[in-house]
Parts: structure tokens; C-alpha cells; sequence
């Protein structure tokens, strides 16, 4: 055996690795790979798993990637929250070692923001908004992809350190000098900031993407003042996007520097300043939580119209606070370092500027409660998400003021009081809302429902539960318990709590499977949508197929107000969407690419070498980088012309076509 | 963009008329422009391995370096000079500029008490 067998073989698979769960999550990817790769051997399906869906440029596929990867990346972010319970269950509980513990938390936390909550947001976002503003596409497609398999290779990248080598273990924030080598040799950390580097360029470019899609491709008449507010939350989120990751870039590149040459940007021991890291981070990290939270406020001003049958209440004041609270949450960030002791002045000027910003959240509320006020509500899984989201985000938000009061901070920072409170935002506000938006364009993407009955049973589970779950971690962080605790001794008045915590925790994990279960049976079983319009919807994704076409419309529609398809309903015009053979002319589509995928395998090789320090694999991924970028330089074919009969085929086939 | 739109569509939006600057000779502007940013990168880093200047005369340096960076990265490759009709380009970059300029700012700020401390 050659001498470096070993050696690699401890290098890739260090004892860290191979304990328990580690090998049950090798069983588990085998028999996944094996099964996923017989199907499609079987079925003869790896030729069309390439053609149309690896190398697609269209958006509304890239949208269900995106969904189907933040569902696998939810599953794995909640077996680590529900791992990280059981050993809180009860005292002195040793399920899994300590060690192991800062692994699932710095795993559970990173996989939740960066790898299910952002995937889920884009693959809504890619679903609806160039059908809502009247566009054949984004602005740039070809992007697009490039943006999702920077994220999937990312989010690869990051998941396979569980297994390969070993996991990041400083935390989401991955301060230094938890991160830094002399402290914290192994790969794990390489992982987290390569993988969050290379997912953050794809994430750059969906910001980018949808502003300028936004700006430039609505249809013709809708102007800012009539595009619904999902896609001005949109825009605003990409606005954030674009100006919030540059800090987060620059705070992980400078930390590889540090772990990988040498350099000494955090290091103290050489005149390095962590705190810098802190501030660059919270720099991105609190314009981040608006990020995730702003495409819920806005799927919540598309619910709440449709099921209350009424307009939106304030509709001006609504745009104006979300972009005030855009512009706001530039100018927070220190409330997330309140105890590293700025002084006095700093501190209470970013106390002030926290709280300032739940004023345009709490016309946000107002202007929701309202439009439902004299309505005629129907209770939908939609809907239940939006009356659920109310109180659990106003107690959220609420306990974030308290946490802004400087001298509360100092008391509760790092508390459970803490934990609790950023999950009733992201859990009862981003998750929330994604989960209403996601049954609620459900039929628009695939063109089934989901089950109501099985979607109330997953409702109430996850509602429920996560009261029960976080409710009493309240009460936790004002009794002392710290977070990222591994386990605690009897005696200290916080077991049964933390056992309520648990049960609640498994409460929501239940919801998950029912989730899944409403999922799958709904493929089969689900009510077909025939008519494109399910809900009675008002804005112009409704007025088309469902699913769309490729093209999404044949004719651009031309839209006079707000609410365009409530309109032409309200006027009995929705004949006008039905074209006349003669109104239909040829297109130019984007071309599918593989050219995304390869870069995006680049940079998963490169982020491999550069995490094991082997430098030839990291100079073969950027060789493949470069070469994927020449490709699409030098790339003149990334158009596909389509016939109009062709369309018309497609038109006649849906109903659509005048005769 | 007009990729997803026929020539002969009928639908009239002004700005798929942009007029962009083609290019029928070699792009020189841009060979050079490349290669003056890996200059203006290679000195700064020169600049700190040198050692030769005090700590302020090189943080002063090396942000003019930046600046000039930036310049150079916009004018060459980031079509601020083209427009589609208004110079929208220009208001998002002043915009740019206003938030940077903040997040920096406060950011010292933030980081004065370091004095005091250390
Ligand atoms: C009015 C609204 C809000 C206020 C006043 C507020 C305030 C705060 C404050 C003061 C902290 C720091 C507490 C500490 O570290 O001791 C904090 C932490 C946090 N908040 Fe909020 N917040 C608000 C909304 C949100 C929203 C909407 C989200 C996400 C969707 C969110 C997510 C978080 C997260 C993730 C943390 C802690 C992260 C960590 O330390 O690991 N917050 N919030
Ligand atoms: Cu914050």
C-alpha cells in the first residue's frame, strides 16, 4: 500500500467522522444515491434530467431546483435542531458529545439562513415575479442558473464537511478567534467560509438579476405605483442583497486569508483585531435578517388580498415602509455587539435606530389587519400561515425593542431569551411566510393543490409546536441559560422547561413529515388546477396556465391599474388573454446552457482543494472556472428562435387561442 | 436585453432601443484597463511588504490606490459612460457611494473605543 493511502484516508475521514450519526448519514447518502441512481437508470431518464432540467435556463424550473433543494436542506437543518434537543431534553443527557454538539448548532444555524431560508426565497421569487410584472423571463437567464449552481455547489460543499473531513464547529458567525488556525486546525472552518463565499456570489447575482428584471422588464403600464408588493419586497430584498453581501465577502475572504496563508487580519497574537470580523459580519448579518423577512411581508400583501376578497389597505403606505424598513436596517447592525463595549454613545444611538424600525413594521401589521377587517376571509393553509404569522411576529418583535434597550442586552445577550427571540422572527415570520406562499403558488408551479385537510394537520403541527418549543426558552433566558449550552446538571430549575422545548421541537418535526406526506400524496391525488386561477387571484400570474409555458405569455398583456387580472375580471375582459392566431408572433427564447453547471463545478473543486490545502485540486477548479467563463464569452448561441406555430400549437393545446 | 422578444413584436418599450457602444475594433480600452488594475493591485501590495512608509502615509496611499481602482473599474468595464436614455446608472452609483460611505464611517466610529482601550 503506498504510503500516502493513509494519510488521506485520516485525512478525510478523521475520527470526528466516524461516530455514530456520521455513519448513519453515510448509510443514508448511499442508499439515497443508489436508489435515485437506479430510478433513473431504469427509467432512462439521466438524458432527460440533463436536457431539461441541469442545463435549463428557464426561470421557472431553475424555481423548482431551488424548492426541491430547500426542502432537503430543511430536512437536514431540522434533524441537527431535533438532535440538539434531545440532548437538551433532560439533564446531563450525553446523546451526543460536546464536540459534536458545536458542530450540529454551527451546521443547524448556517444551513437554515444560508441553504433553506435563501433557496426558498429565490425559488418564490424565480416561480412568481416575472409572471407577475408580465415578463418572458428574467433579465438575465443564463445568470440565473449560474446563480443556482454557485448556491447547489455551495451548499454541497458545506454539507459534505459531515462526512468528509469534518464539520465547522464555531457557529454561525464563526467569530474569530474560534476560527482561527492556531485554535481550530481542521477543515471544518475552510468548509464554512468556502462554501458561504462561493453560495454569495450566486446570491450577489440573483440580487442583481431581479433588480434589474424588476426595473426594466415589467409589462408595458405597469408602473412601480401598480406592481404588486411581492414584487416590490422583491426588489428591495435584492437591493439589500447587493449592498449587504460585500461585507460578508470581504469578512470571510479575509478570514481564508488568515486560515489559509497566513495573514493576519484577526489573529491578536499578531496585531489582528477580531472585533473588526464582528462588526463586518454584523455589517451583512442584520440587513440579512431583512433579507429573509421582507419576501414574507411581501407573499402576506398577496395572501391577504386574495382570500379577503378586498384590495390591499394602504397600498402607498406599504411601499413606504418597506422601504423604509430597508433603508433602516443599514443602520442597526451594533445591536448584535452591544456587550463588546463601544460606549455609551454608539450604543444608544443603534438602540435607538433598532427600535425606530418597528414602526414601519407595525404599519405593515395594521395595513394587513385591515385589509381583512371586512372582508370575506376564507381560511385557507395560506391564510392560517398569515393569522398565524400576526401575534407570533409581533411577540418577536416585540422582545427584539426589549433586546434593543441596551441595558436589557446586557442581561440577556447570548441568553435563551436570545434564541427564542430570533426564532419567533424567523420562524413565525420568514418560515411562515414562505409556507403560505408556497401553498399558495403551489398550483401555479406544478398545476395540482396541495391538500387543504393534510395542510391544516401540518399547519396546526408546526403553529403549535413551535409555541411549545419556544415559548418556554423565554422563560429559559431569564433564568441564565446561556445558548449553545451542550448540557446542563439537575438542579439548576431548568429541566422541565427544557423537556416542554423538546416535546414541542418534535411536534414541529412531526409537521415537517406531514408537510412531505402533503406533498407526495398531492402529486398524486392533489385537485388538478384547470383554470390557471385557483384562488380567484388579482395579480397577472393568475391569468395565465398553470403551469405557464415556457414562454410564459404570448402576448405581453398591457395593464392599466393595480391588481391587473382582478381588473380585467371585474370588467369581464378575461377573454383578453386569449390570443387571435394572428396576434401571435415568433420568439427568441434563451437557450438552455450546461455552462452554469461546469462553473459551478469549478468552483465546488476548487472550494474542495482549497479546504484540504491541495493546492493542484484547487488549481483544477480554477482552471475549470476559467475555462466555463471563456465558454460563455465566446458563447454567440444563447438564443433559441421559436416558431409561431409552434406557439400557436401550444396556445390551442391550453384553450387559449381564439378561434 | 431583447432575447425574449421577436423583432417584429408589437409591443414598443423605449428601452429595448438602448444604444450601447459597439465595439468593431480591438477592445485596447479594455486591455489596458485590465492591465492598470492589476498594477494599481500589485503596488499596493508592494506597499505593505515594503515597509517603508508610516502606518498613516500607507493607509493614505493605498486609499488612493483604491480610489483610483474604482475609477478605473467603472469607466473601463462597467459601462458608466453608456445609457439608455436617462443615466439611471449614475443615481444608483451616488446612491452606492452614500451607503458605502456610511457603513464605513460608522464603522470607525464604532471602532474608536479600540483607542481608548488598548
Ligand atoms: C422590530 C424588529 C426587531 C428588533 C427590534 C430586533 C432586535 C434584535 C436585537 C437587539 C438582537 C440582538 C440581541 C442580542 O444578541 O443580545 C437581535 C438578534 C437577532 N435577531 Fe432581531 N430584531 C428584530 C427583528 C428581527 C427579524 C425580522 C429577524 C429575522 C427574520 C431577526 C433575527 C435575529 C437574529 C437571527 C438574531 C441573532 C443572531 C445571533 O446572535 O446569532 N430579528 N434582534
Ligand atoms: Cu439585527
Amino acid at each position: 500500500m503506498p504510503a500516502f493511502v493513509p494519510y488521506l484516508l485520516h485525512t478525510l475521514f478523521p475520527p470526528t467522522v466516524l461516530r455514530p450519526t456520521e455513519i448513519g448519514a453515510d448509510v443514508l447518502i448511499v442508499a439515497t444515491g443508489v436508489i435515485i441512481v437506479t430510478v433513473l437508470t431504469r427509467q432512462k431518464k439521466w438524458g432527460w434530467l440533463w436536457r431539461e432540467w441541469l442545463t435549463t435556463v428557464d426561470h421557472k424550473r431553475i424555481a423548482v431546483m431551488y424548492l426541491i433543494a430547500a426542502i432537503a436542506m430543511l430536512f437536514r437543518g431540522g434533524v441537527d435542531a431535533l438532535m440538539m434537543r434531545t440532548n437538551l431534553a433532560l439533564p446531563s443527557v450525553h446523546f451526543i458529545s460536546a464536540e459534536e454538539y458545536n458542530e450540529v448548532f454551527t451546521t443547524h444555524g448556517t444551513i437554515m439562513i444560508f441553504f433553506m431560508a435563501m433557496p426558498l426565497i429565490f425559488a418564490l421569487f424565480n416561480a412568481v415575479i416575472p409572471l407577475m410584472i408580465g415578463a418572458r423571463d428574467v433579465a438575465f437567464p443564463r445568470l440565473n442558473a449560474v446563480s443556482f449552481w454557485l448556491f447547489a455547489f455551495g451548499a454541497l460543499l458545506f454539507n459534505i464537511s459531515f462526512v468528509v473531513g469534518g464539520s465547522p464547529n464555531a457557529g454561525w458567525t464563526a467569530y474569530p478567534p474560534l476560527t482561527e488556525l492556531a485554535f481550530n486546525p481542521g477543515p471544518g472552518e475552510n468548509y464554512y467560509f468556502l462554501a458561504l463565499f462561493i453560495s454569495g456570489i450566486g446570491t450577489t447575482i440573483t440580487g442583481i438579476n431581479f433588480l434589474v428584471t424588476i426595473l426594466r422588464m415589467r409589462a408595458p403600464g405597469m408602473t412601480l405605483m401598480r406592481m404588486p408588493l411581492f414584487a416590490w419586497t422583491t426588489l428591495c430584498t435584492s437591493a439589500l442583497i447587493l449592498f449587504a453581501f460585500p461585507p460578508l465577502t470581504v469578512a470571510l475572504g479575509t478570514s481564508l486569508l488568515d486560515r489559509l496563508f497566513h495573514a493576519s487580519f484577526y489573529t491578536l497574537g499578531h496585531g489582528g483585531m477580531p472585533m473588526m470580523y464582528v462588526n463586518l459580519f454584523w455589517l451583512f448579518g442584520h440587513p440579512e435578517v431583512y433579507i429573509v423577512v421582507l419576501p414574507a411581508f411581501g407573499i402576506f400583501s398577496e395572501v391577504v388580498p386574495t382570500f379577503s376578497r378586498k384590495p390591499l389597505f394602504g397600498y402607498t403606505a406599504m411601499v413606504v415602509s418597506v422601504v423604509a424598513i430597508m433603508v433602516l436596517s443599514y443602520g442597526t447592525w451594533v445591536h448584535h455587539f452591544f456587550t463588546m463595549g463601544a460606549g455609551p454613545s454608539v450604543n444608544v444611538f443603534f438602540g435607538l435606530s433598532t427600535m425606530l424600525i418597528a414602526i414601519p413594521t407595525g404599519v405593515k401589521i395594521f395595513n394587513w389587519i385591515f385589509t381583512m377587517w371586512g372582508g370575506r376571509i376564507r381560511l385557507t393553509v395560506p391564510m392560517l400561515y398569515q393569522l398565524a404569522f400576526i401575534p407570533t411576529f409581533v411577540v418577536g418583535g416585540a422582545t427584539g425593542v426589549l433586546l434593543a434597550t441596551v441595558p436589557v442586552d446586557y442581561q440577556l445577550h447570548n441568553t435563551y431569551f436570545l434564541v427564542a427571540h430570533f426564532h419567533n422572527t424567523l420562524i413565525g415570520g420568514t418560515v411562515f411566510g414562505l409556507l403560505s406562499g408556497l401553498y399558495y403558488w403551489w398550483p401555479k408551479m406544478f398545476g395540482y393543490k396541495l391538500d387543504e385537510r393534510q395542510g391544516k394537520w401540518a399547519f396546526w403541527l408546526f403553529f403549535l409546536g413551535f409555541w411549545v418549543t419556544f415559548g418556554p426558552q423565554y422563560l429559559l433566558g431569564l433564568e441564565g441559560m446561556t445558548r449553545r449550552l451542550w448540557t446542563y446538571p439537575l438542579g439548576l430549575g431548568w429541566h422541565a422547561l427544557n423537556l416542554i422545548s423538546t416535546i414541542g421541537a418534535y411536534g414541529m418535526g412531526a409537521g415537517f413529515v406531514v408537510l412531505v406526506y402533503n406533498v407526495v400524496w398531492s402529486m398524486q391525488h392533489g385537485e388538478r388546477d384547470l383554470t390557471g386561477d385557483p384562488w380567484d387571484g388579482r395579480t397577472l400570474e393568475w391569468s395565465l396556465p398553470s403551469p405557464a409555458p415556457e414562454y410564459n405569455f404570448a402576448r405581453i398583456p398591457v395593464v392599466t391599474e393595480r391588481d391587473a387580472w382582478w381588473a380585467m375580471k371585474a370588467r369581464g375582459e378575461t377573454t383578453a388573454v386569449r390570443v387571435r392566431p394572428d396576434e401571435i408572433s415568433a420568439l427568441e427564447l434563451p437557450r438552455n446552457s450546461a455552462m452554469p453547471f461546469f462553473l459551478g463545478l469549478g468552483f465546488f473543486v476548487l472550494g474542495f482543494g482549497l479546504t484540504f490545502r491541495w493546492w493542484w485540486i484547487a488549481g483544477l477548479g480554477l482552471a475549470g472556472i476559467l475555462g466555463a467563463m471563456l465558454w460563455a464569452g465566446f458563447d454567440y448561441e444563447d438564443r433559441k428562435h421559436v416558431h409561431a406555430e409552434e406557439i400557436r400549437r401550444i396556445e390551442a393545446a391550453l384553450g387559449r387561442l381564439e378561434a | 436585453m431583447s432575447v425574449h422578444r421577436a423583432p417584429d413584436a408589437e409591443e414598443h418599450l423605449p428601452y429595448l432601443e438602448a444604444h450601447f457602444e459597439s465595439e468593431t475594433r480591438f477592445p485596447w480600452i479594455k486591455v489596458v484597463g485590465y492591465a492598470g488594475s492589476l498594477v494599481l493591485t500589485l503596488v499596493a501590495f508592494w506597499a505593505v511588504s515594503a515597509h517603508w512608509m508610516s502606518p498613516t502615509a500607507l493607509l493614505a496611499f493605498i486609499l488612493g490606490l483604491a480610489v483610483a481602482q474604482a475609477a478605473l473599474q467603472l469607466g473601463v468595464f462597467m459601462h458608466l459612460r453608456e445609457s439608455r436614455g436617462p443615466s439611471w446608472q449614475i443615481a444608483g452609483l451616488g446612491l452606492g457611494l452614500f451607503i458605502a460611505v456610511g457603513l464605513v464611517g460608522m464603522s470607525i466610529w464604532i471602532m474608536l473605543f479600540k483607542s481608548g482601550v488598548s
